[in-house]
């Protein structure tokens, strides 16, 4: 055991450097002329990204919907600073708590469907909670959206500032990714990679794999809540675009860009994704042209993500990572207990 | 063949964090062009993609007009201005990325811009974190010179308060006093018809009906269908942008266009331009204009040579005459480096306390001022008839502008704002 | 309020005869290869343009309308032969995103093309004007869409039903492998598949059009109603589509008379109802998704 903590092998070199050089990105920054708040946004993104990871890389469901998990996180944090007057970290666990109970409002309907039926069903849900925040603009600020005040750090009266959010960030960033991985290669995530590779068969061995898509979905839910809290407080602001499902593609996106089921990829596909998208658009009013050719390209080229492909090239590539081959005989939703 | 398999995936994961590096770096080699060292850099926040593209382009142009003026005469505090572009895409959280971009990286001193009433609104949150002056100058929410009102922000468009007014009054002296609404049912909806419901009230009016069209409505046609029942003496179009094109469009074809009078708080020359002729009608307010004497006045020789600049330099490129957006641009960014050629400085309070409650003329009628209680611009505004084809020597002329209103008869007074926006300055 | 649900109902069956053949055309390309097509809606908006500028350089209105929507086919063929082909056997997900991408593409372009502005276009006059039907005036262009619609409508069923080519194209459905075993070039039935879809949505772009208004977003705002129509309708069936095409039209105007707020978010209701009682639709058959 000891020696397995111990390990100091390549990969967690690398992962360090990484590290460092994300650390280091405030001294960085002027020269490399990349701003510490769009790569706070990034990492939160990654979060985001996580969550539609668990889901889609890991469980083999499309999550369409987890942009209205996102935006429950910011209005959670948003409306409990408003109306409660916490703290910082207490705004953010309401924010995640906000989006926990989304999930288990919706989780009992999704999970029994698959595949892009529950794509769909996600879909719809979203776009409910899109049009709930929208529409209630005492509550929300409707279309206008809320601005959010950065309340003191609970443990000092201490406001953080740019450089300072960015460092929490990244400890948040850190602390979600070994959480993360955690999840993933415990027996748990290796029961969600099973449900994924034949499902039917998972059954037959006794597990109920509807509860475990459940974890899974509330789980997913938590990720993109704490990312969405977060983006509330880096942003000082929420509107509910951020529920649509736009922005649930975004995350999907990022998450496929740099490789579904891996764990870093969806770090890689969001800095691609985020800060790619911030240049582009700087660069060029018709940005959008290529955000919609890297959809394109990554789809026909890419379909592991950068990381999954070049793990696929040495011959390392995750079993949870195949590009999909469209299951002919799979129904909308697993037939074997007559109840579902 | 283990060994070589760490080398591997060691490589691999280099080689990841390696493009994500690449990515990072990257921009450290795109070239700012024309960074002229020294020069004031102003960010301009503006939508160039998406549904508020063209008067995000609009206000632009007006803003390059200022500055195109103001660097002719050398500048301000003897150094020439520059503008900064982003396309803050009608997102407000894009726009407060954006925002946060151009003061952090691209160290912008001010910021201007904004076309969406969630854009106005989260970046005059960034603005304000930041301490940074920002111009609202198209964005037209309550909310921006009312409950979010800050020191460091000035609005220059009308309110929707003034929209309101300014129509409403007109609207029941021509017409009567019996109205029907189509409001969008969100926050800028709501604000006007909060807003209509006041003029009602003044001028001892009633609302025969009120439709209110959720979010992604685009066939008003259920809508449409009740007015005739109800027999209004005016029918208010309270929506905007391509709803009012869609709805305008819609009511031409059930025929409402020729039964009932119709008009609204607001419209622009964008969407008017998109619809076939048969739709352009009613009596709507208007924010500038650039071929009435009403709207620029008539001996107002700033105002001629700003409409005539516009068709020497743009109206090859863009085929449009001005619009009220240019206007807005241009009327913000000239009183934005006026303020900082008054204060001889470009520190964002001295600079804010520079232009509050300043008298100023301008390319309209008998001038403004941006109020000090609330930082919005007091400028008059106009009602206007349409003219479908414009006049035989100009198409696109379709403005027929009827009636001038000022800007404290239409506007909530200072007692009444000052019970929801307090304005603080920074100690 | 009696006299008012006549009105919504004749809306509403307008609104639904869209719906229908919008969804129709998603169905047909979903059912045969998998493939979820997030472009459907640019590929309107495209022909609506085409449309545009061929009216604006001097062709008639009904020239305009037939060739439109065959030139967008046109660009149909080719992406589909590049780009969506490789993606057929795939997780359906994949197509989404690809054709997201795509439609992001298409918006920009037209932005950059014809202008982020919305262009009039009116339909010829022969087609305005309203029609007195007693409990309320019927503007002539949506009776003439319901018609275009219920005549496109019949022949597709008619392709369909009683030629031998749509005999292949249900035969695919169901399997593939045999049918090319048997000899068909299933390649080439997927591509006219494809184009099939694309020409229903073509056609449903230039009239949508002349309701909607001209700008690169025009087409998306049908998208995801129809999405919601092949759904509840139940994927390659035309009849489910037509059925649910129309009660959802239908629910959404007469939504309006009653809880207006939630006329736009009935569809995401409805869908989620289906979705959850019965996946596959009210008419679903057995095709690609069970």
């Amino acid at each position: 055991m000891n020696r397995r903590l111990a390990r100091v092998t390549p990969g967690r070199i690398v992962a360090l450097a990484a590290l460092v050089l994300l650390a280091l990105e405030p001294t960085l920054a002027p020269y490399i002329h990349v701003d510490v708040t769009i790569v706070s946004a990034a990492l939160l993104f990654t979060i985001a990204a996580l969550s539609a990871n668990l889901l889609l890389g890991y469980t083999g469901l499309p999550p369409f919907g987890n942009a209205a998990f996102f935006g429950l996180g910011a209005y959670g944090c948003a409306l409990s600073i408003k109306y409660l007057n916490v703290h910082f970290f207490t705004a953010t666990i309401f924010g995640m708590l906000a989006a926990l109970l989304g999930a288990l409002i919706v989780a009992p309907f999704l999970v029994r469907r698959r595949g892009i039926y529950f794509g769909l069903l996600s879909i719809a849900f979203g776009q409910v909670f899109y049009f709930i925040a929208y529409r209630f603009t005492d509550v929300t600020g409707g279309e206008d959206g809320m601005a959010v005040t950065r309340p003191y750090l609970a443990i000092s009266s201490f406001t953080l500032k740019e450089t300072a959010f960015y460092y929490l960030s990244l400890v948040v960033f850190i602390l979600s990714i070994l959480a993360f991985k955690a999840i993933v290669q415990s027996p748990f995530g290796r029961t969600l990679v099973a449900i994924r590779q034949n499902e039917v068969r998972v059954r037959y061995l006794g597990l109920d794999s509807n509860r475990f898509v459940f974890v899974a979905i509330l789980i997913s839910a938590l990720f993109a809540g704490l990312s969405g809290a977060l983006s509330a407080l880096l942003n000082g602001f929420i509107a509910p675009l951020q529920l649509d499902w736009h922005q649930s593609g975004d995350f999907v996106l990022a998450t496929i860009l740099g490789g579904s089921g891996t764990v870093w990829g969806p770090l890689i596909g969001s800095i691609i994704f985020v800060i790619g998208r911030d240049i582009i658009s700087t660069i060029t009013p018709y940005w959008q042209i290529f955000i919609g050719a890297l959809f394109v390209a990554c789809v026909l080229g890419f379909p592991r993500g950068i990381l999954g492909t070049i793990l696929a090239r040495f011959g390392a590539a995750p079993l949870s990572n195949e590009p999909e081959e469209a299951n002919w005989t799979q129904s909308p939703a697993i037939a074997v207990d007559h109840h579902g | 063949m283990s060994g070589s398999a760490f080398n591997r995936r060691t490589f691999v994961k280099g080689a990841g964090v390696g493009a994500a590096a690449l990515v990072m770096g990257v921009p450290a080699f795109i070239p700012r062009l024309g960074e002229a060292a020294d020069a004031i850099k102003i960010g301009v926040l503006e939508p160039y993609t998406g549904t508020y593209a063209f008067p995000g382009e609009n206000e632009t142009i007006g803003i390059q007009m200022a500055i195109d003026a103001w660097n002719k005469k050398g500048g301000v505090l003897g150094r020439q201005i520059e503008i900064v572009k982003e396309d803050e895409q009608s997102k407000p959280d894009v726009a407060a990325q954006k925002a946060r971009k151009l003061v952090n990286q691209d160290k912008c001193v001010a910021l201007i811009g904004t076309v969406s009433s969630g854009s106005s609104i989260s970046v005059q949150k960034a603005s304000s974190d930041m301490g940074v002056l920002f111009f609202a100058s198209g964005g037209h929410t309550d909310d921006v010179t009312g409950k979010n009102c800050t020191w460091n922000t000035f609005r220059t468009c009308h309110s929707t308060w003034m929209e309101a007014h300014a129509t409403g009054y007109t609207l029941a002296k021509k017409f009567g006093k019996k109205f029907y609404f189509i409001t969008p049912d969100y926050a800028f909806g709501h604000a006007l018809q909060t807003a209509f419901d006041d003029v009602i009230k003044q001028i001892g009016g009633s609302t025969v009906g009120t439709d209110l069209t959720p979010l992604g409505t685009t066939d008003f046609s259920s809508y449409l269908t009740k007015v005739g029942p109800a027999k209004p003496d005016v029918l208010v179009v309270l929506v905007q942008g391509d709803d009012y094109t869609n709805c305008m469009k819609q009511a031409d074809s059930f025929g409402l266009l020729k039964k009932f009078p119709v008009g609204g708080p607001q419209v622009e020359l964008e969407p008017l331009y998109g619809l076939a002729p048969e739709a352009r009608t009613g009596f709507w307010g208007i924010e500038w204009s650039y071929s009435s004497d009403l709207c620029l006045g008539k001996g107002n020789k700033a105002a001629h040579q700003f409409v005539k600049d516009y068709f020497a330099h743009y109206l090859n490129t863009q085929k449009k005459p001005p619009t009220a957006r240019q206007c807005f641009g241009y009327v913000s960014m000239d009183r934005m480096l006026a303020g900082m050629a008054a204060a001889k400085t470009t520190d964002s309070v001295k600079v804010a306390r520079a232009i509050e409650g300043e008298k100023f003329q301008s390319i309209f009628i008998d001038g403004g001022y941006y109020r000090k209680e609330d930082h919005q611009l007091m400028w008059p505004m106009w009602v206007a008839g349409i003219r479908p084809n414009g006049t035989p020597s100009d198409p696109n002329d379709l403005l027929d502008v009827i009636a001038k209103h000022d800007a404290d008869t239409i506007e909530q007074s200072v007692a009444e704002k000052a019970k929801i926006c307090k304005i603080v300055y920074p100690s | 309020m009696l006299e008012h649900v006549g009105p919504q109902l004749f809306n509403g069956l307008v609104l639904g005869a869209f719906y229908a053949i919008v969804a129709i055309g998603l169905s047909l390309i979903m059912n045969l290869t998998g493939t979820i097509n997030m472009a459907h809606g640019s590929f309107m908006t495209l022909a609506g343009y085409l449309a545009f500028s061929m009216i604006a350089r001097g062709t008639n209105f009904w020239f305009a309308f037939l060739v439109a929507p065959l030139l967008a086919v046109l660009v149909a063929i080719i992406v589909e032969r590049t780009l969506i082909r490789p993606l057929y056997g795939r997780d359906p997900v994949y197509s989404l995103l690809l054709t997201f991408g795509l439609s992001l593409i298409a918006e920009e372009l037209f932005h950059v093309v014809w202008g982020a502005n919305t262009l009039p276009f009116a339909p010829p006059a022969a087609l305005g004007g309203t029609l007195a039907l007693g409990f309320m005036n019927f503007p002539v262009y949506r009776l003439f869409i319901v018609i275009v619609l219920v005549f496109a409508f019949g022949l597709l069923g008619l392709f369909l039903y009683r030629t031998r080519f749509g005999l292949r194209l249900r035969a695919a459905v169901q399997d593939s492998e045999m049918i090319a075993a048997l000899g068909t070039n299933t390649q080439l039935l997927y591509t006219i598949n494809f184009g099939l879809g694309i020409l229903l949505a073509g056609i449903a772009g230039v009239l949508a059009v002349g309701l909607l208004g001209l700008n690169p977003t025009t087409g998306n705002t049908l998208l995801m109603p129809a999405f919601v129509t092949v759904i509840i309708g139940g994927m390659g069936s035309l009849y489910g589509s037509l059925v649910a095409g129309v009660l959802i039209g239908v629910a959404t105007s007469l939504m309006t008379l009653y809880v207006p707020a939630a006329s736009e978010v009935v569809i995401y209701i409805l869908m989620a109802v289906v979705l959850t009682i019965r996946p596959r639709g009210l008419f679903g058959e057995e095709g690609l998704f069970g």
